[in-house]
């Protein structure tokens, strides 16, 4: 196994990724929702509407939202599956995960269980859940082939699992404009409602080195999912890949 | 978004209506509609259905080939023996799990016409369904089929179109 990774543009021993990427979360976990909003322009909450209409969730399922940070899926989850389905938010940032409870009893929320975990070492049985989902979140695992096994492990036979991720823009003239927000204006937007320029400008890094759509679709067929296809959101800066495990 | 929205469509109509898909679990089956480019593999699983592009190229259980105006008259509740025997449709795998199928689509709400007019930018689909459904219409309360009223429309449009159904009112 490969003994350096990248953490953003920088080469890192694969055991510091973990501990710097937490350093990240750390700092944000605050305006985390802010950021998004003011980054996205709000269309974060479109992409993600549209993951949970593809999530084919109805009431008694099981659904496990990894890296779920603040539970914007979380919350649509639990409204879906009704009182007799179960929905576990997991992080492995506890800042992250504290968050996420604030925001769940803002809305009124209180059966969504929270778990601390490693997506790359769920503990959770195997065959358990109907639906997996992890929303920015896969860009920042180690090792992602493990974290895929593991989601395919823990989904039923017939399961669904969601990935939206930043992704590979297709149209050139788009990549050149998103280019510029991204390196020049969003580490800028860290800085003033965050202060936090470093945090935002390993953001921008992390989606470049992130894998594009048709690789994410190859490893997570790799991982044992039967079916895989992808859907590319405003053009391709964002792509919700979706698994069926037969 | 095409498949998407016969998704939540079908799996809305399942879940309201408890229905039991255990005789179609497990199975892979396509429509096939030539003329516009169109293939939808329905995938039963976990008490849900899937509709995917099967780029994966799994094995199909039942593969079902039509003309654009038959895969609308199945939405509208055409019986898949009535247009094979009317050499409308061909079908490869068993007859009774893809009618099993088209019954649930028939069944659903999903306007077809507005979907395949928007997936191939053609209103020809609007007017084909618009037929179908008066059509069908007219064939309720009697005990001809769905394939023998149209065949008394065609031959009626061909031969009187002012006594149409389909251009009742329109002239």
């Amino acid at each position: 196994m490969a003994k350096t990774t990248h953490f953003g543009y920088k080469e890192v021993d694969v055991e510091k990724k973990q501990g710097l990427v937490k350093g990240v979360f750390d700092s944000v976990a605050g305006k985390y929702d802010l950021m998004n909003d003011v980054m996205s322009m709000g269309t974060h909450r479109l992409w993600k509407n549209y993951t949970i209409a593809s999530s084919n969730v109805k009431e008694g399922d099981h659904v496990l939202d990894i890296a779920g940070g603040t539970g914007d899926l979380a919350i649509k989850f639990r409204k879906k599956v009704g009182p007799e389905g179960k929905v576990i938010l997991s992080d492995i940032n506890d800042s992250m995960l504290l968050e996420g409870r604030k925001n769940l009893l803002n809305h009124g929320v209180i059966d969504v269980d929270f778990v601390q975990a490693n997506a790359e070492s769920l503990p959770f049985e195997d065959n358990f859940f109907d639906c997996v989902s992890i929303a920015f979140g896969l860009r920042n695992v180690t090792h992602k082939d493990a974290a895929l096994k593991q989601m395919h492990r823990v989904l039923k036979k017939g399961g669904t699992l969601l990935i939206l991720e930043f992704s590979k823009v297709e149209n050139k003239t788009l990549e050149k404009i998103y280019d510029l927000y991204s390196f020049n204006l969003i580490p800028k937007f860290g800085e003033f409602f965050a202060n936090d320029e470093d945090s935002y400008q390993y953001l921008a890094e992390s989606i470049r080195k992130h894998p594009n759509q048709e690789t994410l679709k190859n490893m997570v067929l790799d991982a044992g999912f039967e079916f895989c296809e992808y859907h590319n959101l405003t053009g391709g800066i964002v792509a919700l890949h979706k698994a069926i495990k037969a | 978004m095409f498949r998407l929205t016969i998704e939540k469509s079908l799996n809305h109509l399942i879940n309201a209506n408890n229905i039991d898909l255990n005789h179609i679990d497990n199975k892979i089956v396509s429509f096939r509609v030539d003329e516009i480019d169109l293939t939808l593999f329905f995938l039963c699983l976990n008490s849900r259905i899937f509709v995917i592009d099967n780029q994966q190229n799994k094995k199909v259980d039942v593969s079902v080939t039509l003309t654009k105006s038959s895969f609308v008259a199945i939405f509208n509740g055409a019986s898949l023996e009535e247009l094979v025997e009317n050499d409308e449709i061909e079908i490869n795998g068993s007859v009774n799990t893809a009618q099993q199928l088209a019954n649930l689509l028939s069944s659903s709400s999903i306007d077809i016409e507005e979907l395949i007019s928007q997936y191939a930018g053609d209103i020809v689909a609007h007017q084909i369904g618009r037929a179908f459904r008066q059509i069908k219409k007219a064939s309720v309360g009697n005990n001809d089929s769905i394939i023998n009223t149209i065949k008394d429309e065609i031959n009626t449009v061909l031969i009187a179109p002012s006594r149409s159904k389909i251009f009742k009112g329109r002239a």
